[in-house]
């Protein structure tokens, strides 16, 4: 993966655009306390525009993800990561912002969609327990835990 | 591996011990007693199934919860406690007023057994409550693995996760299976699309209060419930939607079992 001095100066430009996005003012460097940086290579794209873009065929290179610094502005952390392709931001995503009660929150702690063929492997001869909805007593003599405590008690 | 099997809370808890031979056979019974009264303590001051237990009696207007035994006010405050932990959507009060700890109490009964089992010095140890479960150690130097079920067809598994050495809990809610305790407190379900409404929800966590109170509120709150619970606590998930669909972080991703 290539990283040169022109990309980090890129990823820190859009820090600052995605702190002027969250704090929604709008402006590509918001007042006050907001982090001044360098000016960079692709000045003027902001967050917004940056999703539809594509890369140009005849550019060979695959694309190039760099973590911008974190940030700390007075709303809270911020860092985002942007993905690189032929010198242009084709994605910028967030992995540090602030929530609605201005504390920082992990966004790559959040869950996203996932194919059940994905996390299908485990059949229920190779588990201790289920865990499931809460059962009833006499759902319990019906369910999979019951069949692995029958088993465990010839073991 | 010994299992041991005995109903409480109206549901059936499966202990299992990887080696009871530091435990002289009568420790191990007397053990086991300590455990099943964990159970028996909170229920006789918390069912609602019980017209007998103290809950009942403040559900009926005959005694205040102030007045209350210290177990049923040590619950009550650690609810309200959860209830602004996930912004209202978990709360010890069901819609007609009455004080219900159900959503708490089983997973802290469950707690209290891992304490009771640790002091024996039962140091691996599974304990699985209705479908909540918690683990501590592991046998053979490998880890716990805990089938998540699938509620579209419970004898089938949706995946397993793996937990262990350090203690871990695995809890699982769900709107299938007597959900009744789950109270949907800010927005009705009918108000929302079914890809927001979570069908069941399965938490990993550090400890099982937590665990079994965050997945009650994200099926309780839906989506909006879901990512305030990543955000806001070190959790693992795995939520079904009412479309079919699934949705799963990081944390619980890194605990699959391939």
């Amino acid at each position: 993966m290539r990283r040169s001095s022109a990309v980090i100066l890129v990823s820190a430009s859009t820090v600052t655009l995605g702190a002027g996005w969250l704090l929604g003012s709008g402006e590509a460097f918001p007042r006050g306390d907001a982090p001044t940086v360098a000016p960079t290579a692709t000045p003027g794209r902001s967050a917004d525009e940056t999703g539809s873009a594509t890369s140009d065929p005849s550019e060979p290179p695959g694309p190039v993800v760099v973590d911008g610094a974190i940030v700390d502005t007075k709303y809270g952390t911020v860092q985002v990561q942007v993905v690189i392709e032929a010198d242009v931001i084709v994605d910028v995503v967030a992995l540090k912002l602030t929530d609605s009660s201005e504390t920082s929150v992990e966004v790559s702690a959040r869950a996203a969609p996932i194919l059940r063929e994905e996390i299908l492997a485990a059949q229920s001869s190779v588990v201790e327990n289920v865990s499931g909805a809460t059962y009833t007593s006499e759902a319990y003599r019906t369910s999979v835990q019951a069949a692995l405590d029958a088993v465990g008690f010839e073991g | 591996m010994a299992v041991h099997v005995f109903d409480a809370m109206g549901t059936t808890v499966s202990i299992r011990t990887v080696d009871d031979s530091t435990v002289p056979g009568a420790g191990l019974a007397r053990t086991l007693d300590e455990v099943r009264a964990c159970f028996e303590r909170l229920e006789q001051a918390c069912s609602l199934y019980r017209p007998d237990s103290e809950l009942s009696r403040v559900a009926r207007g005959e005694l205040s919860v102030r007045d209350a035994s210290r177990v049923v006010r040590d619950a009550y405050a650690a609810a309200l406690d959860w209830r602004t932990r996930t912004m209202g959507t978990f709360t010890p009060h069901r819609p007609d007023g009455v004080v219900d700890l159900s959503g708490l109490v089983k997973a802290e009964a469950i707690a209290g057994a891992g304490d009771v089992l640790r002091s024996a010095g039962i140091s691996s140890f599974a304990v699985n409550a209705g479908g909540d479960v918690l683990t501590s150690g592991a046998p053979g130097g490998g880890y716990w693995t805990t089938g998540i079920s699938d509620p579209a067809d419970r004898t089938r598994l949706l995946a397993g996760v793996r937990s262990g050495p350090a203690p871990g809990a695995v809890a699982t809610s769900g709107s299938s299976e007597r959900g009744a305790h789950i109270w949907t407190a800010p927005a009705p379900p009918e108000g929302r699309r079914p890809a927001d409404v979570v069908v069941q929800a399965t938490v990993l966590a550090d400890d099982i209060v937590t665990a079994d109170v965050l997945a009650t509120a994200i099926v309780a709150g839906g989506r909006a419930a879901l990512d305030h619970a990543t955000d806001t606590a070190p959790i693992g998930v795995l939520a079904v939607f009412a479309d079919g669909d699934l949705a799963a972080n990081a944390r619980l991703r890194r605990r699959i079992v391939r």
